[in-house]
């Protein structure tokens, strides 16, 4: 069969709903259908048995032409070894141009498999999605540890992606779905393994992708007092912390709180950077931000290119200043 | 036991020299192990310590990759494997896999337990070691941080994402995904260092493999770079140099966005 269009992982988080991403990935995915002759868009949706009516509407409004539904309640969590079987079943039987998914530990453990089995290709943590030459997908990411980008071409079909949530806009249009049911054997698949427990971890922090202003530190803080410094002007500014991939690496932030290609793409009213030099791994997460502005001693830094406002120094002399001021700024406005 | 670990060498990073054209200046640019590695071998000398285990090591490269066999021999490992074929060279995930499976049917069928680093830090898709396991047919588990029970038949472990905790167990032969930084990697002992430089190494070509030229490298690659480029968005923000200028000036500027 001739690859046909676009497929879509509908990917779920722990309380049954569609992830943001998908409806990202499908807003991108109108504007390639675009360059490709109109071909479907098609959402591939796996969780128990149950009415989809109002999820298949959803998806419909942000670009699905057929939303593909595996269900099973067996299928209710997230199982890696069923879910990757499944979706890769589906990817063989209406066989895509091009498959798009998010790039969530659950996405990517799915993409690694898919394109295993497909022997194809897969470009993973994209920063943008075009159609190039000969109607193939161009996936650009960064490369060399970040420093640079790179534009990639895949030759086998299908071309498979994965894509950070935030990275794309999720833009609602006039459109419906039509849901296609599918059953799959699942007592077929091996599943050899157990999981004994679960704990959902309670959220100590607010995800950084939902704050209106970030303070990231990055290898310029992770020495002395830096990283005490961001806490304290983050409270001042009601504002949440993060950090550079150099800053979870120095055990200054957690996982959760990673901006970059391999952490989180956040788009906060404001992003402070401080001591971040700005390679292109942490760019990609922090262009969608309104203002930035970068605090940095190397006047040469690539961050400052991006800022809004750039400040270079010392930031273990300019951050207390600035601290100062906005006390003295709230103080005046409490007179 | 049988556990093999796969390692990476790649540019250190954190000093990258640049070319005149905005290029990364490979030559000029120190190789060393991708830092996780190490930590996916201390995971293996720590299984080795709690069940007598036989640690093989393999990494992919020219013969330059030597230095972080040694290394990983001078920290405690047993054997080292180099696969090393001008045939291997420019393979992308899909390849990288197949050649790494290849390694395991041919060389170490008989493995348990096969470890990788979540990612490598030069490409970050930490994709590998889950396309590893696909290609054999037999389990992965990433995200790990932290080994809980050992027996001559499975293995149970903690794996932890954002939102969730899950004690996972498993049969062998799997693949295991360590995170960075969960375990600190030993430093070699002198003895270590004594074992490593006299140690010598296996080399496996593509015939080793039984693979043919059409499954690797650039031709065994269905992904390929169409062109590199550095970021040229600009902002063309206000820079100001905090010793020449006003802080109020800057200060002002500030209070316009926050």
């Amino acid at each position: 069969m001739e690859p046909n269009g676009i497929l879509i992982y509908a990917q779920k988080n722990q309380e049954g709903r569609i992830e943001p991403v998908v409806f990202e990935l499908l807003s991108k995915a109108r504007s390639l259908k675009e360059k490709l002759w109109n071909q479907r868009i098609m959402v591939c949706l796996i969780g128990e048995r149950k009415n989809y009516d109002s999820i298949v509407n959803e998806l419909g409004k942000y670009g699905a032409d057929e939303v593909v539904i595996v269900s099973d309640d067996r299928l209710k969590d997230y199982n890696k070894i069923y879910h990757s079987e499944i979706f890769t079943q589906i990817a063989k039987k209406y066989p895509p141009r091009i498959i798009l998914i998010g790039a969530t530990p659950q996405g990517k453990e799915i993409a690694a498999y898919t394109s295993t089995k497909l022997e194809t290709g897969l470009t993973a943590d994209c920063t943008n999605l075009d159609i190039g030459e000969n109607y193939l997908l161009l996936s650009t990411r960064p490369t060399f540890g970040g420093q640079m980008t790179a534009d990639i071409l895949c030759k086998t079909f299908p071309q498979m992606a994965t894509v950070q949530q935030n990275i794309f806009q999720a833009i609602k249009k006039e459109n419906t779905a039509r849901a296609i049911f599918n059953w799959i054997d699942i007592d077929k698949i091996e599943n050899k393994i157990e999981i004994i427990k679960t704990i959902q971890k309670e959220k100590h922090n607010k995800d950084i992708r939902e704050a209106e202003i970030i303070i990231a530190g990055g290898q310029g803080a992770c020495q002395e007092n830096g990283f005490a410094l961001i806490y304290e002007l983050a409270k001042k500014l009601n504002g949440a912390v993060a950090g550079s991939r150099e800053a979870y690496e120095k055990g200054y932030i957690t996982k959760s709180q990673q901006v970059g290609q391999s952490g989180k793409v956040v788009a906060p009213k404001v992003y402070i950077a401080i001591g971040i030099s700005g390679a292109d791994q942490h760019l990609t997460g922090i262009k969608n931000s309104g203002k930035i502005i970068a605090i940095n001693k190397d006047k040469n830094a690539p961050i400052f290119k991006y800022a809004d406002i750039g400040i270079i120094g010392d930031l273990f002399e300019i951050l207390p200043r600035l601290i100062n001021e906005i006390d003295i700024d709230k103080e005046e406005k409490n007179e | 036991m049988n556990i093999t670990v796969f390692i990476k060498q790649i540019p250190d990073t954190n000093d990258v020299k640049w070319t005149e054209n905005n290029n990364i200046d490979r030559i000029q640019t120190d190789s060393i192990m991708n830092p996780v590695d190490k930590t996916a071998i201390e995971a293996a000398l720590r299984i080795k310590e709690a069940n007598n285990s036989k640690i093989t090591i393999v990494t992919m490269g020219p013969k330059k990759a030597e230095a972080v066999l040694k290394e990983a021999i001078a920290m405690g490992a047993d054997e080292a494997i180099l696969l090393c074929d001008s045939k291997f060279a420019g393979s992308d995930t899909l390849a990288t896999s197949k050649i790494l499976a290849a390694s395991i049917k041919e060389i170490l069928p008989d493995t348990d337990i096969l470890i990788f680093g979540k990612s490598a830090a030069d490409g970050e898709t930490g994709q590998t070691g889950p396309c590893v396991a696909a290609r054999l047919n037999i389990p992965f588990i990433s995200d790990i941080t932290d080994i809980i029970e050992i027996t001559d038949k499975d293995i149970t472990v903690n794996s932890e994402t954002e939102n969730e905790k899950n004690i996972i167990k498993c049969q062998y032969p799997l693949v295991l995904c360590i995170n960075n930084y969960i375990y600190k990697p030993r430093l070699p002992r002198i003895a270590g260092y004594i074992k490593a430089k006299d140690y010598i190494y296996k080399t496996f070509t593509i015939e080793d493999l039984k693979l043919t030229s059409g499954e690797t490298g650039i031709k065994g690659s269905p992904t390929y770079v169409s062109q590199i480029f550095k970021c040229e968005d600009t902002r063309n923000g206000k820079i100001f140099d905090y010793k020449t200028t006003d802080f109020t000036q800057i200060y002002e500027e500030i209070q316009k966005v926050i």
